[in-house]
């Protein structure tokens, strides 16, 4: 087989032309990503298979896969799993597609704030969330179902967030800043005239969203959804923390069972499971591509001027509001506010009108002597800007050779990026961790490791949000530019560049978000000297301090928000 | 299964550990005092470890008073530190120079000959039974005690629970947090280690535990607070979290059982330290008397004679160490464990 693909890259590379620039680019970015995604899973292949911890020369064996897939409880587990992650995927495009479409095509009232807020939950560690929804929704001290069973005078708690629709909708809840940041994108980049053409044809303000804007948002919606279905199969802290109380075991939680907490961790096992994590997730990448392979058809940026018109909601247009900020509400308000509770209450417990009385600002206090806090939110701050600036680089150099040229192997770039990230992180982390230790190279101990690692996890993410974009511009721009003279870097610069520019600001802020409070990876990769906020947060939960953890989570917020509206200032500039 | 009892060593060591400090400082001076400087010329020491960062950061602030030396600390959980020093030594890279955690991992590092010897000449403040015999770990520095914690809001004086025993009661049933003994490393040598408690029926104890359908999570943290919050009206969990909680006003008290099983902690040097001296200086400094009453004041129980956490009846707190699982043992029990506790 290799001397096959060996025969066929040689035909390939007899073929090129060197003195393109395109050439070189495509050279570049395949070897960039094909480095960043093939060390470590290499890695982790070779250690799925081996007897010895990786790193180690150890015994091929298959024992590890037979451990894996003979337990009849996998195949259960995975059905759970499948469940529980279509599910949330569900509810975060919903609740995202809507909050775009009020926020970004109509004129509700409060737009602006509505569209900053959907992105908070974002710059919050998943596993608050999930801890303040307990507080809210447990069934014997929850606040809600306290509150609603004095209000109806119930005997039992209306809600048990302890139980798979529990676990569903938090779930949902905390991908939906995804999933609206890359819809949202798409809707700023769309070509009004075609639903203008339909309203001059007489449809319906309903018809038109249903047969002309949704189906032109298709290639978005997949691509959130896609990526929120193996955010949720992979994601654990929400199973962990909702899931368990219940007996619901996940795939995740399995795999936390049986190879991280044994003793010592089992990394071989993991790995063998982050296999059937990748193919899942090879599978839905292959379907994306497959149901937006017509790229044309969602070629909605022409040469033609374009600016989405906002529509004109008329009276309706404070039920939209109303609708925005009930969505906002479950997302945003009410976690962020058990948090903020929970910063000012001397000790972890449901705020209620008794513990009003201890509010303190001790915690804030603690945060902001804290010489260790400074030194953290420095390397994140770094690591954010840094980090997703060279992934968002990165991320659209790949979706313009995949999606603009016709270069051999494009499909297979794509595949490279997702490798990395289809991994449980944790075993993605212990992967990296064994490529630089033994690598000459000042990576290891360094804030270097940790910028390849978020850039190789988290570059999906910026390539989603910008190949969404790009394929809503129709290449007759490119062409023109090209037969006005213009090569291929400036082409790119002045042309593809800035109307990419709405994807390429929605991933940069998504990435930006998670890189300035990212933990797993962190974790297994930061040494003391290099120690960024994530492991910080990690470690204040690890011991229970919930007070100091609220307050270092609220000033994280407040740093990501000051990312966030600088990033949009930058993408409005020159408009 | 070897037991020392804690409150028995306690009462052994009743002698003023002041006569002990001091006949060290006026025996070894010069020693000492060439040792702080060594390590003041090496400027710093890392360490590695499942302490408590609070805790930490006590130590840290009181070390670099007295010697002005800064301490680069990465805190992991203990199979983290475990792995991150493994991994860092077969790659020959060992960046730190003191690895702190407890008693399974220590004795996995040290078969992996991780450690030199160092015999501190402050371990002479602690019983025999918990030093190390081949004077390469300290001695077991802390003793972290699992009991039974219970929110005193809701349950009332005369409903205590007097015993593990009294948590199988009807009445009790679904009311008790405890971490999932088939996913908590800790928890699971604690019911294995029933045992020591129970003799040979501990495994039907253990089921009956199961059956009781105790609400289970993930760790020892969101046991307590579960307590605390009222979600739960007893857990079990660890002791210290009743000062460390109930200093802040959460409603915490522990049940006053006859005995406990507690996990012990060491101490190790890095035999490929970076720092030799500095690392020295700080086991030195950290089970010394002034170290231990740091810890002691957060909460631990601490091994060093005459010293308690703040908590009452501290003093009378019969802790029984828990013998360790080997990585086979764990799988099987952790195995059998989900059966009884976790399936529907």
């Amino acid at each position: 087989m290799t001397v096959a693909v060996l025969a066929r890259l040689r035909g390939v590379v007899a073929r090129l032309d060197w003195r393109d620039p395109l050439t070189l680019t495509v050279i570049a970015v395949a070897v960039v990503l094909a480095y960043l995604g093939l060390f470590p899973t290499v890695m982790l292949l070779v250690g799925s298979f081996s007897t010895a911890d990786l790193g180690q020369p150890g015994d091929a064996t298959l024992a590890n896969y037979v451990a894996a897939y003979t337990d009849p409880e996998t195949f259960r587990l995975l059905l759970d799993s499948f469940v529980f992650a279509l599910g949330s995927s569900f509810i975060s495009i919903t609740f995202a597609l809507a909050l775009a479409w009020i926020t970004v095509r109509t004129n509700a009232p409060f737009r602006g704030i509505f569209e900053l807020t959907a992105i908070v939950p974002n710059i919050f560690p998943p596993v608050l969330i999930a801890i303040s929804w307990t507080l809210l929704l447990s069934p014997s001290v929850g606040l809600i179902n306290a509150l609603l069973k004095s209000v109806f005078d119930l005997s039992e708690a209306p809600f048990n967030i302890y139980s798979m629709p529990g676990l569903v909708f938090v779930e949902g809840l905390i991908l939906t800043p995804l999933a609206f940041l890359i819809i949202s994108a798409a809707l700023r980049g769309m070509d009004p005239a075609l639903e203008e053409s339909a309203r001059m044809l007489g449809s319906s303000q309903f018809r038109i969203v249903r047969s002309v804007t949704f189906p032109l948002m298709r290639p978005a919606i997949l691509a959130a959804a896609t990526l929120n279905f193996v955010r949720a199969l992979e994601s654990f802290d929400t199973p962990a923390i909702i899931a368990l109380p219940a007996r619901i075991e996940v795939f995740t939680t399995k795999i936390y069972r049986e190879a991280f907490a044994a003793y010592p961790p089992n990394y071989n096992l993991a790995a063998t499971y982050g296999v059937s994590l990748l193919v899942i997730a090879l599978v839905f990448v292959y379907l994306y591509r497959r149901f937006t392979s017509r790229v044309e058809t969602f070629a909605t940026i022409t040469g033609k001027g374009f600016r989405p018109h906002i529509i004109d909601l008329g009276r309706w247009k404070f039920v939209a509001s109303a609708s925005a900020l009930a969505i906002l509400v479950l997302m945003v308000v009410l976690p962020v506010t058990m948090l903020f509770f929970t910063s000012l209450l001397p000790y972890y417990q449901v705020p209620t009108m008794e513990s009003l009385q201890q509010l303190t600002l001790k915690h804030y206090g603690y945060i902001f002597e804290n010489e260790r806090v400074y030194r953290a939110m420095g390397n994140s701050l770094l690591l954010a800007v840094t980090g997703a600036s060279v992934a968002m680089f990165l991320a659209a150099l790949t979706a313009y050779i995949t999606v603009k040229t016709k270069v051999w192997g494009r499909g297979m770039l794509e595949g490279l990026t997702f490798l990395p990230w289809a991994f449980p992180s944790t075993a993605l982390a212990i992967g990296l961790l064994w490529g630089y230790v033994q690598m000459p190279l000042p990576v290891y101990g360094t804030l270097w490791i940790l910028l390849i690692a978020y850039v190789t996890r988290f570059l999906p993410y910026g390539l989603r949000a910008v190949t969404s974009t790009i394929v809503q511009i129709h290449s007759e721009l490119e062409e023109a530019s090209r037969a006005c003279g213009g090569g291929f870097w400036m082409t790119f610069r002045r042309i593809l560049f800035p109307l990419m520019r709405p994807g390429l600001i929605a991933g940069w802020i998504l990435l930006a978000t998670i890189f300035m409070r990212e933990f797993s990876l962190s974790l297994f990769l930061y040494s003391p000297s290099s120690e960024p906020v994530g492991p910080l947060l990690y470690f204040l939960w690890l011991d229970g301090m919930t007070g100091p953890l609220g307050a270092l989570g609220m000033l994280v917020s407040v740093v990501s928000a000051v990312l966030v509206l600088a990033a949009r200032r930058y993408a409005r500039a020159d408009e | 299964m070897q037991v020392p009892s804690k409150g028995f060593a306690r009462r052994l060591g009743l002698v003023g550990l002041c006569f002990a400090i001091g006949a060290l400082s006026g025996a070894a001076p010069a020693a000492a005092q060439s040792l702080a400087e060594a390590a003041k010329k090496e400027g710093k020491v890392v360490v590695y470890g499942s302490l408590e960062s609070g805790v930490m950061e006590e130590i840290e602030a009181a070390f670099t008073k007295k010697h002005g030396i800064k301490i680069d600390y990465f805190r992991a959980s203990s199979n983290k530190t475990l792995d991150r020093v493994l991994t860092e030594s077969r790659a020959g890279r060992t960046i730190s120079d003191v690895v702190i955690t407890n008693r399974g991992p220590m004795l996995l590092l040290k078969k992996e000959g991780i450690f030199a010897k160092y015999v501190s000449p402050e371990s002479t403040n602690f019983p025999d039974d918990v030093k190390d015999p081949d004077g390469i770990l300290s001695p077991i520095y802390r003793q972290v005690v699992v009991g039974i914690l219970y929110n005193t809001k809701l349950v009332k004086p005369g409903e205590v629970p007097q015993s593990l025993e009294d948590l199988l009661k009807p009445e009790w049933k679904g009311k008790w947090v405890m971490p999932d003994p088939s996913r908590h490393f800790t928890t699971g040598v604690w019911v294995r280690n029933l045992e020591q408690l129970y003799g040979k029926d501990w495994l039907a104890f253990a089921g009956k535990l199961a059956a009781a359908k105790p609400i289970l999570v993930e760790s020892f943290i969101p046991s307590v607070q579960k307590v605390i919050s009222g979600e739960a009206r007893a857990g079990i969990t660890y002791l210290k979290y009743v000062h460390i909680f109930g200093k802040e006003g959460a409603p915490l008290d522990y049940v006053r059982l006859p005995k406990m099983l507690a996990d012990g902690h060491h101490v190790g040097i890095q035999a490929k330290a970076p720092h030799p001296n500095a690392a020295r200086l700080f086991e030195d400094f950290f089970i010394s008397a002034e170290g231990m009453k740091i810890l002691a004041a957060e909460g631990e129980f601490v091994t060093a004679k005459g010293l308690y956490p703040p908590i009452k009846d501290a003093d009378k707190v019969k802790a029984l160490d828990m013998d360790e699982l080997s990585r086979s043992e764990y799988k099987k029990w952790s195995a059998d464990f989900r059966k009884l506790f976790v399936t529907r």
